[in-house]
């Protein structure tokens, strides 16, 4: 079958990154998640092999690939692991990309090349204990002060919190000027006041280092602020608008493994004498299944062709979003139903994929936030 | 020292569900027996210097295998694409890439996968060799420049044996021993974004077109046939000690355990 919007490029690529998480990732893929264990032996070599860089360009030492490649890269790493699906698609589109895209030439000769090159490893850092959907009502505080800013900061649910480097802070620089007193600080790890918290017992996602990062009285240097200050929520959404096709590629892969080991099981299972994909409930499942994931990728890599053409992106990554994430949840529940008893239990993999893509409607943006994104382009556009 | 080497290679059909593989580039790919091939000329370059063309005969789709080797890291391409090829055998295939070799001259090394994964004949590499009249070592497991010849270690079955060999040689790579490097995403972006693969048709190389395609080739396939091996089970008794004994007798006889 041929899939459309890929190229020669993207065959190779998936074919690639395919085999080596085949190799590299799937013999230890149940074991990192039930021991919520961040596999860094596998990561050092994805490093060196520019998964940490995808978009960066290649004089900054990145892979220089195009969204499509990304999506598809981010897609076949979920379909072997979520948690490492989540922590390179973070690492790249919400901690790099924002850095790429507003950071002077300064900054990204001093940032972009270790974390290309997974030597550093990035966060994002926006979620506050009672801030989630609503950004603009953030409590950090970066104040300037001698040249300096001195930051105070409670930020929860950090993806790559645990092991990140290189985190950013959105936080207000200006308390009076409410939204617009947002700005973007560097905060690197290993500066006097930065504090990684626990880490997070989680539902799925689990060998994702999921923690909170505190920075209490913190001082950066005043040279660490990205973009102007005041753009800290359009550096925010710019970031959430490529974040998104990330997020949704993850979802899609999620899908497409659940996918995979739903139709496995259903050739293999005898029940009544035949196998059990023979009995029409579950064909219907397995219909419904793969017109989800097939919907799912075609938005998925639809977004991901606009943001190559350099089109607006914001709803159709939201519309990709939503609904790769919304597929996620159906498809790996379904995929649960077909095992039975045996999806419920660890010893296969489904249990995995149905923990790990519940939070795909959560994170980066609800479900009903990017519904509330879509239904405001729509009406505007009417 | 630089080592000019030329790794011919294949881009093959991955699965024919009913017997006739069709070429289409998602069915497509590089022959998994080359890529060992490939490592080998890639860590000679990087130890002694020196080049890695890579090249193919084949239709228009050999590009994506060929685009697939220089994100390995091969420098440079060659297709060698016509229409007159369609029908080709593995005389064919040699005569075409033996003539392609003379026109990439002056080379050290010619290499070859020990075989293809889907049409698994194995003579491409000797018959190339062979018109080429240079020396050709099958089954190679390590290969190591010494003051006036090459040391190269063969393997076959239980015996290694050591060659010294002059180049200009041909060698096929033994799989198991040059494990090939993961392809890095830098790498990927590299080839496909300044796709320089040179394409050459039989009048490059000199060959007319009625010593090349199914009017060239003294052997054609006349059928093929899918065989489907009968699954039988069968139930051992007795205690288990007795069990194994027959598993014992029984795998031994069909030669799977030595006695």
């Amino acid at each position: 079958m041929s899939e459309p919007f890929l190229n020669a490029k993207h065959r190779v690529l998936r074919r690639t990154v395919r085999a080596f998480c085949e190799q590299e990732l799937r013999p230890i893929a149940a074991e990192i998640d039930q021991e919520a264990r961040f596999p860094w032996e596998v990561m050092e070599k994805m490093g060196r092999l520019g998964y940490f860089g995808i978009q960066a360009p290649q004089e900054l030492g990145g892979a220089g690939l195009d969204s499509l490649s990304y999506a598809v890269t981010i897609e076949e790493i979920s379909r072997v692991s979520g948690s490492i699906g989540l922590c390179l698609s973070v690492h790249n589109s919400v901690a790099l990309y924002p850095i790429l895209a507003f950071g002077s030439r300064e900054q990204h000769q001093r940032w972009v090349p270790g974390l290309a090159a997974g030597q550093k490893i990035g966060a994002f850092c926006l979620t506050e204990p009672n801030v989630g959907s609503d950004a603009s009502a953030i409590t950090a505080t970066a104040l300037p002060e001698d040249g300096k800013w001195r930051v105070n900061a409670n930020k929860v649910f950090v993806t790559n919190g645990g092991i990140a480097d290189i985190c950013l802070i959105f936080a207000r620089t200006d308390p009076s000027a409410g939204r617009k007193g947002i700005s973007v600080v560097v905060a690197e790890r290993g500066t006097k006041g930065f504090v990684v918290g626990d880490l997070e017992d989680l539902c799925g996602m689990r060998a994702n280092p999921v923690s909170s990062i505190r920075l209490y009285d913190c001082l950066l240097p005043r040279e660490n602020l990205l973009g102007r200050t005041g753009q800290g929520l359009a550096i925010g959404l710019a970031a959430l608008d490529t974040g998104r096709i990330g997020i949704a590629a993850q979802a899609l892969g999620i899908a497409q493994a659940a996918l995979e080991e739903g139709v496995r099981y259903a050739n293999q299972r005898q029940q009544f004498g035949v196998p059990i994909g023979r009995h029409q409930a579950i064909q219907m499942m397995i219909a419904d299944m793969a017109t989800q994931v097939d919907a799912a990728r075609l938005l998925v890599y639809r977004a991901a062709q606009l943001k190559d053409q350099g089109e607006p992106v914001g709803k159709a990554a939201a519309q990709a979003k939503l609904f790769a994430a919304e597929a996620a949840c159906l498809v790996t529940d379904l995929a649960v139903q077909i095992h039975g008893g045996y999806g419920y239990s660890k010893a296969y993999a489904v249990e995995r994929y149905y923990r790990d893509a519940r939070v795909t409607r959560i994170y980066e943006g609800t479900s009903e936030v990017h519904r509330m994104v879509i239904a405001r382009e729509v009406l505007a556009g009417s | 020292m630089p080592i000019h080497s030329i790794v011919c290679i294949k881009s093959v059909v991955r699965t024919a569900p009913d017997g006739v593989g069709r070429r289409t580039p998602e069915n497509s790919e590089l022959n998994p027996f080359d890529r060992p091939a490939l490592e080998a000329a890639l860590r000679i370059k990087e130890t002694l210097g020196g080049t890695v063309t890579v090249l193919s005969m084949g239709p228009p789709v050999g590009v994506e295998a060929l685009a697939e080797a220089q994100a390995m890291g091969a420098d440079r391409a060659v297709l060698v694409c016509d229409a007159a090829l369609a029908g080709s055998d593995t005389l064919v295939t040699s005569r075409v890439l033996a003539a392609a070799v003379q026109r990439l001259s002056p080379y050290d090394f010619v290499f070859f996968g020990t075989r293809t994964s889907d049409s698994d004949t194995g003579q491409v590499g000797p018959q190339t060799a062979t018109l080429l009249a240079i020396p050709f070592v099958s089954g190679v497991k390590q290969m190591e420049p010494r003051e006036h010849a090459w040391e190269i270690t063969r393997l076959m079955d239980d015996w290694q044996e050591l060659w010294r060999v002059n180049v200009p040689a041909a060698v096929s790579i033994h799989p198991r021993f040059y494990a090939p490097r993961p392809i890095a995403l830098g790498g990927i972006a590299q080839a496909h974004d300044q796709l320089d693969v040179q394409s050459w048709r039989l009048a490059d190389l000199g060959i007319a077109n009625d010593r090349a395609g199914l009017v060239g080739s003294p052997t054609r396939v006349a059928k093929l046939q899918k065989i489907v091996r009968k699954r039988t089970c069968r139930m051992l008794t007795g205690e288990p000690r007795e069990q194994v004994e027959a598993l014992v007798e029984i795998l031994t006889a069909k030669g799977v355990m030595g006695s």
